[in-house]
C-alpha cells in the first residue's frame, strides 16, 4: 500500500513537472511570431478559397442563369469574379510584403474583410435566389450553402473569428430566407442552421488553438535551439579559455618548480604535520641529506634537539595565524654534525576553506655572516679599548706637562709637548670619529630624545667652543635675537652637530672672521644656520661633502686638522631626529651650513 | 654631600702608565692622597687597609674585571658602603645603566683629562647624599 502511494505521488509529481516545463517551453515563443504564422497559415490556404469560390460561383451561374432575371445572375456572377480578383490581388501583396512579422495583425484583418466579402456574396445569393428557385435548385443550392461553410473550416482554422465572419456570411441570410420561407419544413432547417454554425465555429476555436499551440511550440522549440546554439558555443569558448588558462598554469607551476630547483637557496614544502614533502638541490648541499632521506621523515631533523620545544611553539603559531614569518634564525644540524644558523622565511599555503595544506620554508645559511658580524664588532670594541687607553697615557701626560702641575719646562721643550697633545687629540678625535659612525651606520645609536629650547642649545653650544674658536682667533656670535622655538632632540647629539659645524667654521674664516649663527622657522621647521667667511665650497667637492673622509684637499686637512668625518656624522644624525642638513653659498662669500628639525608646538 | 671634603682615593687600575698619570693628577692637581692597585685580587684587601672616600675602578682588568669587584665590594659589609666610580673606554650605555642601579657613584670615559679629573671627582663626590 505504502509502496503503491509512493509511486503514484512521484508520478504525479513527475506529470506537474513536465507539465510545468512544457508550459515554460510555450512561454518563451514570441507571440508576434506566432500571429505572423498563423497568418501566414491563412493566407497559404486563400488560393483554396478563392479557387472553390470561383469554380462553384461559376457552376451556380451556369445554373441559375435560365430560371431568373439573367441580369440580376451576371451581376452575382460579377460579384465573385470582384471578389475572386481582389482576394488575388490581395495574396499577391501579402507575397510581395518584406515585413510580414511587424504587419501581420493588419494581413489577418483584410484577410477578415476578404473572408466577410466571399461569405456574404454566397449570403446574396441564398437571400435573392433562393425564394424563386425550384425545390431542386433549392437543394443544389443548400448543399452548395453547406459546401462552402464547411470548406471555411480548414481554410480559415488559423483565425476562428474569421470562419466564424465568414460563415456568418453565408448562412446569416440563408437561415432568415429559410425562417420567412413559410414552409415548416423550412422552419425546422432553418432552426438547425444556427446549431449546426455554432457546432462549426466550436471546431474552428479548437483548430485555432491546436494552430496556436503548434505554432507557439515551433517558435519555442526554435528559441531552445538557438540558446542551445548559443550554449555550445560559449561552452566552446570556455572550453579554449580553460584549455590556455590550464597551460599558462602548467607553464609558471614549472617556472616556479624550476626556480625553487635551481634557486640559491633551501627550499623545503613541508606537510602541516611537519612532514617534509619535497626539498630543493640547494636544500641537498645545504644540509648534506639526499632529498629522499628528507622527504617522508619529520623535519626535526634539520632542527637541532635543545630547539625542538622552541620549533614547536612556531609551527603552532604559524598553523594558527596562518601568516608568514621571515627572518626566523634556526640553528640547523648538518648531516655531519656541524650546526649552521639558517635565516628561514615560512610560508603556510591555505586553501579555499582556509585550512593550511602545506608550508614552503625557504632558508639560507647566515652562519658566515654571523660571524663575520661577531668579529666586526669585536674588531671595533677592541679599536676603541686599545686605541684609547695608550692615548689615554700619551694625552694625559702630555696635559699635566703643559698645564705647569709639573714645574716649568724649558719654552721650546714646551711648544714640542703641545704639538705633540694637539695631534694626539687629533688621532683621538679621528678614533672617536670611526666609532662613532660605524656605530650610527649599524644602527646602534640609540637617541635619548627629550623636549629642549633651541635658544638655549645654541647659547650652550657658544660657550662650549668659545675656546676652540679662540685657537683660529676666530668669534662666534649668535646673529640678532634667538627665537624660543622648542624641538624633540637628543641634546647630547646635536650638541656634537653643532660642534662639528662650529669648528669646521672655525678652521676655515680667515684669522679675527666673525661666524655667526641663526636660527629661524623654516615651514614647520626650526633652521638653525652657521655663516662663515671662508673661502666657499669648491664646485668639484659640492656632491660629497656628507660623504666619509672627505676634505676639499689634503692641504687642508693637513693645514685645519680633522677626520672628515664630521659633516656625514652630522648628517646621519640630524636624519636620525627626523630633520634635514645642508648649504647654501653666502652673498659676499662665505658658506652657510644649516640643519632644520621638525618644530614642536608648545 | 658629604660632610668632609674628599682626601682620599683608592684606584684599582692594571695599566702602570695610567696609574702614573692617574696619581699625578690627583696628586698634583687635585692635592688629594692616593693608593693605587696593580692586582685586582689584592683589591679588596688595600681598601680595608688604605680607608678611602671613594674608590676609582678600571672597567677592563685582567683575571678579575672591574664589574665584578664592584660586586665584590658591594657585598662585603665593611666595603659596601664606599662610594665607586668607573673609568672606562668602553662601555655599552646598558651596562652602565645596570652598574648605575647597582649603585655606582658615576662613571669618567677614558680618555679622560689629567686636568679635570680632580674636579669630576669632586663633582661626583658633592652629588652623594
Amino acid at each position: 500500500m505504502n509502496h503503491s502511494t509512493t509511486a503514484n505521488g512521484t508520478n504525479t509529481g513527475l506529470e506537474v513537472s513536465t507539465h510545468a516545463v512544457e508550459a515554460e517551453i510555450r512561454d518563451r515563443a514570441d507571440p508576434q511570431q506566432v500571429l505572423a504564422d498563423r497568418v501566414a497559415q491563412l493566407y497559404r490556404q486563400m488560393p483554396i478559397a478563392i479557387a472553390a469560390t470561383f469554380i462553384a460561383g461559376l457552376i451556380a451561374t451556369f445554373e441559375l442563369q435560365g430560371r431568373w432575371l439573367k441580369e440580376l445572375v451576371l451581376i452575382w456572377w460579377g460579384l465573385v469574379v470582384a471578389y475572386s480578383v481582389a482576394a488575388s490581388l490581395l495574396l499577391y501583396a501579402y507575397h510581395r510584403s518584406a515585413d510580414k512579422v511587424t504587419t501581420a495583425p493588419e494581413w489577418l484583418r483584410w484577410l477578415g474583410i476578404a473572408a466577410l466579402g466571399n461569405g456574404a456574396s454566397w449570403g446574396l445569393a441564398g437571400g435573392v435566389f433562393f425564394r424563386s428557385l425550384s425545390d431542386e435548385q433549392q437543394v443544389f443550392l443548400a448543399f452548395l450553402f453547406a459546401g462552402m461553410a464547411s470548406v471555411g473550416i480548414p481554410v480559415y482554422a488559423a483565425s476562428w473569428p474569421i470562419f466564424a465572419l465568414y460563415a456568418a456570411g453565408i448562412l446569416g441570410p440563408f437561415f432568415y430566407v429559410l425562417l420567412t420561407f413559410g414552409n415548416r419544413l423550412f422552419v425546422e432547417i432553418a432552426l438547425l442552421v444556427p446549431l449546426f454554425y455554432v457546432i462549426n465555429v466550436a471546431i474552428a476555436y479548437r483548430l485555432t488553438h491546436v494552430f496556436h499551440s503548434g505554432y507557439r511550440l515551433r517558435h519555442a522549440y526554435g528559441k531552445l535551439a538557438q540558446d542551445h546554439r548559443l550554449l555550445n558555443q560559449r561552452l566552446e569558448r570556455q572550453l579554449v579559455e580553460l584549455k590556455e588558462a590550464r597551460r599558462q598554469v602548467e607553464a609558471s607551476g614549472r617556472k616556479l618548480a624550476l626556480f625553487a630547483e635551481r634557486a640559491p637557496i633551501a627550499v623545503l614544502e613541508l606537510q602541516p604535520d611537519g612532514t617534509v614533502a619535497e626539498v630543493n638541490h640547494a636544500a641537498e648541499i645545504l644540509f648534506g641529506y639526499a632529498a629522499a632521506e628528507l622527504v617522508g621523515g619529520p623535519v626535526k631533523k634539520l632542527v637541532l634537539a635543545e630547539f625542538h620545544d622552541e620549533f614547536e611553539h612556531i609551527w603552532q603559531q604559524l598553523l594558527s595565524s596562518r601568516e608568514s614569518i621571515a627572518g626566523l634564525k634556526i640553528r640547523n644540524p648538518r648531516r655531519d654534525g656541524i650546526e649552521l644558523t639558517c635565516e628561514w622565511t615560512v610560508t603556510p599555503l591555505v586553501n579555499f576553506q582556509k585550512d593550511v595544506i602545506a608550508v614552503i620554508a625557504q632558508g639560507r645559511d647566515v652562519t658566515a655572516q654571523l660571524e663575520a658580524e661577531r668579529m666586526k664588532k669585536e674588531f671595533t670594541s677592541t679599536l676603541s679599548h686599545e686605541l684609547r687607553t695608550p692615548l689615554t697615557s700619551i694625552i694625559g701626560s702630555l696635559q699635566l706637562i703643559n698645564s705647569g702641575v709639573m714645574g716649568d719646562v724649558d719654552k721650546e721643550v714646551g711648544e714640542l709637548t703641545m704639538v705633540a697633545e694637539r695631534n694626539g687629540q687629533r688621532l683621538l678625535d679621528l678614533i672617536n670619529d670611526i666609532l662613532d659612525i660605524e656605530k650610527i651606520e649599524s644602527g646602534k645609536v640609540t637617541l635619548a630624545p627629550e623636549v629642549m629650547r633651541v635658544d638655549e642649545l645654541v647659547r650652550e653650544s657658544l660657550v662650549l667652543n668659545k675656546a676652540f674658536g679662540e685657537r683660529f682667533k676666530v668669534s662666534f656670535q649668535s646673529q640678532g635675537d634667538i627665537p624660543q622655538r622648542q624641538v624633540h632632540a637628543d641634546r647630547k647629539r646635536l650638541l656634537q652637530v653643532m660642534t662639528n659645524l662650529l669648528s669646521n667654521a672655525a678652521k676655515f674664516s680667515p684669522e679675527g672672521g666673525i661666524v655667526e649663527i641663526s636660527t629661524e622657522d623654516a615651514g614647520p621647521n626650526v633652521r638653525i644656520a652657521v655663516h662663515d667667511r671662508g673661502s666657499g665650497i669648491p664646485e668639484a667637492f659640492r656632491s660629497r661633502i656628507f660623504g666619509r673622509f672627505t676634505q676639499a684637499d689634503s692641504t687642508a686637512t693637513r693645514q685645519k686638522g680633522g677626520s672628515g668625518l664630521g659633516l656625514a656624522i652630522c648628517k646621519r644624525l640630524v636624519e636620525l631626529m627626523r630633520g634635514r642638513i645642508g648649504f647654501d653659498d653666502r652673498p659676499g662669500g662665505g658658506t652657510t651650513f644649516w640643519f632644520e628639525l621638525p618644530r614642536r608646538t608648545a | 654631600m658629604p660632610a668632609r671634603p674628599l682626601n682620599r682615593i683608592c684606584y684599582v687600575e692594571d695599566d702602570e702608565d695610567i696609574q702614573r698619570i692617574v696619581r699625578m693628577s690627583l696628586e698634583r692637581v687635585g692635592k688629594m692622597t692616593v693608593a693605587v692597585v696593580g692586582d685586582p685580587t689584592q683589591a679588596i684587601a688595600m681598601i680595608t687597609e688604605f680607608n678611602p672616600d671613594l674608590v676609582m675602578l678600571d672597567w677592563m682588568m685582567p683575571v678579575m674585571d672591574g664589574p665584578t669587584l664592584f660586586r665584590q665590594l658591594k657585598l662585603r659589609p665593611e666595603t659596601s658602603a664606599l662610594p665607586v666610580v668607573f673609568i672606562t673606554a668602553r662601555a655599552s650605555q646598558p651596562d652602565l645603566d645596570e652598574l648605575k642601579t647597582l649603585g655606582a657613584a658615576g662613571t669618567i670615559s677614558k680618555p679622560f683629562s689629567p686636568k679635570d679629573l680632580p674636579d669630576q671627582l669632586r663633582a661626583i663626590w658633592a652629588a652623594l647624599p
